[in-house]
Parts: C-alpha cells; sequence; structure tokens
C-alpha cells in the first residue's frame, strides 16, 4: 500500500536548559518551568533571568527583588552586585 | 458575623510560598522546627524549637511569634519570642530579636525562608552576641559574670521554657491574666484572648465574653 501525505503539522515544545528540571526559583520557590506568581502561563512571557554568578531566578521575581532599596543591586544567593549573563 | 481579616487579608505573590513553606516544615519531622498556622490567616504564624544542647536553653521548647509582611520575601519575616527567655540579644520583657537577619536592609534576602530564619535564631541562643545587645541589662550581666548569667538563664529556661503552667508568653502580665480568670475563664482561654488582643486586658475580655 501506497501513502501520500498531503498535509502534516509540527508540534515542538521547549524548555529552559537548567541542570536539574525539578529546580525551584529560589524567591518564589516555583519550578523554574512555571512560572512566578504574578504571571498565568509560561515560557516567553515569564521568562528566567542568569546572573554572571551563575544564580538562575523568574526573571519578574529578580526584577522585584531589585526594586527594593533593601537589595543594594546584589544577588539573592550570594550578594554580589547582580549582572545579567549575556546569552 | 463579624468581619474576619482572614485569608482574603493577605493575597501577596508570597501567599502561596508560605504554604509550600509550612507544608515543607510539616514534612521535615527531623529538624524538630515547626511553622503553624495560629487561625486561617497566612501571615500571622508561630514558630517553635528546641534549645541547643550544652546551652542554658536546654531542654526548653521556644515559641516564636511571626508576622509575614504583606511583600513578604521581599521584606524580612518580623519574629519575636513568646517565650521568655534570658539572653543578650533578646529583650526579656518583650521578647524582640535583635539578629541582622531580620532587619529589612541589613541582611535579609529573598532566598532565605521562615525555617532558616528559626534556624538562625536557634544559632543566636547557642552563640550569643554581647556587644550588639537588644537587652542592655543581660548583656552587662552576661559579661560581667558568665557563670552568674547561665544560673539565671537556665532559671528562666526551667520556668517559662518548659511544660510549666504558669509559664506565661512574653510582654504578659500575671496580674492581667488573673483578673480575667477571676471572671470564671480558665487560664489556657485567658492566654489565647490576650495574644489575639495584643495584650489588652478590655478586647480580650471581650473576645472571652463573645466567644469570638
Amino acid at each position: 500500500m501506497k501513502m501520500k501525505i498531503k498535509r502534516w503539522q509540527a508540534v515542538a515544545v521547549w524548555k529552559w536548559d537548567l541542570p536539574d528540571e525539578d529546580d525551584v526559583c529560589g524567591i518564589c520557590r516555583n519550578v523554574f518551568d512555571g512560572c512566578c506568581p504574578d504571571c498565568k502561563s509560561p515560557g516567553d512571557d515569564c521568562p528566567l533571568i542568569w546572573g554572571q554568578c551563575s544564580h538562575v531566578f523568574h526573571m519578574h521575581c529578580l526584577l522585584k527583588w531589585l526594586e527594593q532599596e533593601s537589595s543594594r543591586g546584589q544577588c539573592p544567593m550570594d550578594r554580589r552586585p547582580f549582572v545579567a549573563a549575556s546569552a | 458575623m463579624p468581619p474576619r481579616s482572614s485569608t482574603s487579608a493577605f493575597k501577596g505573590p508570597g501567599k502561596g510560598r508560605i504554604m509550600k513553606e509550612i507544608d515543607a516544615c510539616r514534612t521535615d519531622k527531623e529538624a524538630k522546627i515547626k511553622v503553624e498556622l495560629v487561625d486561617d490567616n497566612l501571615s500571622h504564624l508561630k514558630g517553635t524549637f528546641e534549645g541547643p544542647p550544652a546551652t542554658p536553653y536546654e531542654g526548653g521548647h521556644f515559641v516564636v511569634d511571626i508576622q509575614i509582611p504583606a511583600d513578604y520575601p521581599f521584606k524580612p519575616p518580623k519574629m519575636k519570642f513568646d517565650t521568655r527567655i534570658y539572653h543578650p540579644n533578646i529583650s526579656s520583657q518583650t521578647g524582640a530579636i535583635c539578629l541582622d537577619i531580620l532587619k529589612d536592609g541589613v541582611a535579609w534576602s529573598p532566598v532565605y525562608t521562615l525555617k532558616t530564619a528559626l534556624i538562625s535564631l536557634q544559632s543566636l541562643l547557642q552563640s550569643p552576641e554581647p556587644n550588639d545587645p537588644q537587652d542592655a541589662e543581660v548583656a552587662k550581666h552576661f559579661i560581667r559574670d558568665r557563670k552568674g548569667f547561665e544560673e539565671t538563664a537556665r532559671a528562666w529556661t526551667a520556668l517559662h521554657a518548659k511544660d510549666n503552667p504558669d509559664a506565661l508568653p512574653a510582654g504578659m502580665d500575671i496580674s492581667v491574666v488573673k483578673s480575667l480568670e477571676e471572671m470564671g475563664f480558665s487560664r489556657a482561654d485567658v492566654v489565647k484572648a490576650l495574644s489575639k488582643a495584643g495584650n489588652n486586658a478590655d478586647r480580650a475580655a471581650e473576645i472571652l465574653l463573645t466567644g469570638a
């Protein structure tokens, strides 16, 4: 029997490239593949941010922390000035 | 029915995190650190831990009052001892605590949790910092007469932090407790009402009478 494919639809999934898939954001304690508490759906709208120090957070969580005067611009993990790693 | 300041009062993004933290403490039976809800309001909790061994606090059971600010975990939880304790960095009168990680803008970080904060309190009991006192009198005693300090601290632990029916939470006045007991309420109910009323005798009486 011969078949002719007339049409096909590709579906792809993507994940954040993390050493441990079950890892959680240290600020909100939600999984990285989920989203921050203020967002409804994970993915591009609720991205992760990596620091040069290698620590990862939901971007929204980290920005909220950096907005606090008390953060003094420091990474919550190591207290060094937080500098985003360039992609 | 009176308006309830229940879970609805605390809607911050930290709400989910608090629930997770309480769950984590419940499942971790080995740490001997407990965090429990006072009522159904997620912004008011009680933490408990054991006094560290080989200290004057050994064998004691310490209760810490925890208030969660709306912007937790970006701001630290407010903690104070309910159990009266004799320690240079804790007020012997009010239970107020002097610890850098509990101060906003000093050393708090949003990656800390209630559990890590309570562990820090436990280690504060192990290593007092008399040069950065919360209670100057206790600190003086600690510096001048270490042995005498330890005796007093041990006596306070026995009196307030062990199963002692006469022990009262910090800031609670025995004469107020007695006057409410005379109205025919049990010690346990009186203590509960007074803590709910922030030690205001009139409000506590109201709570007891209305059964609120």
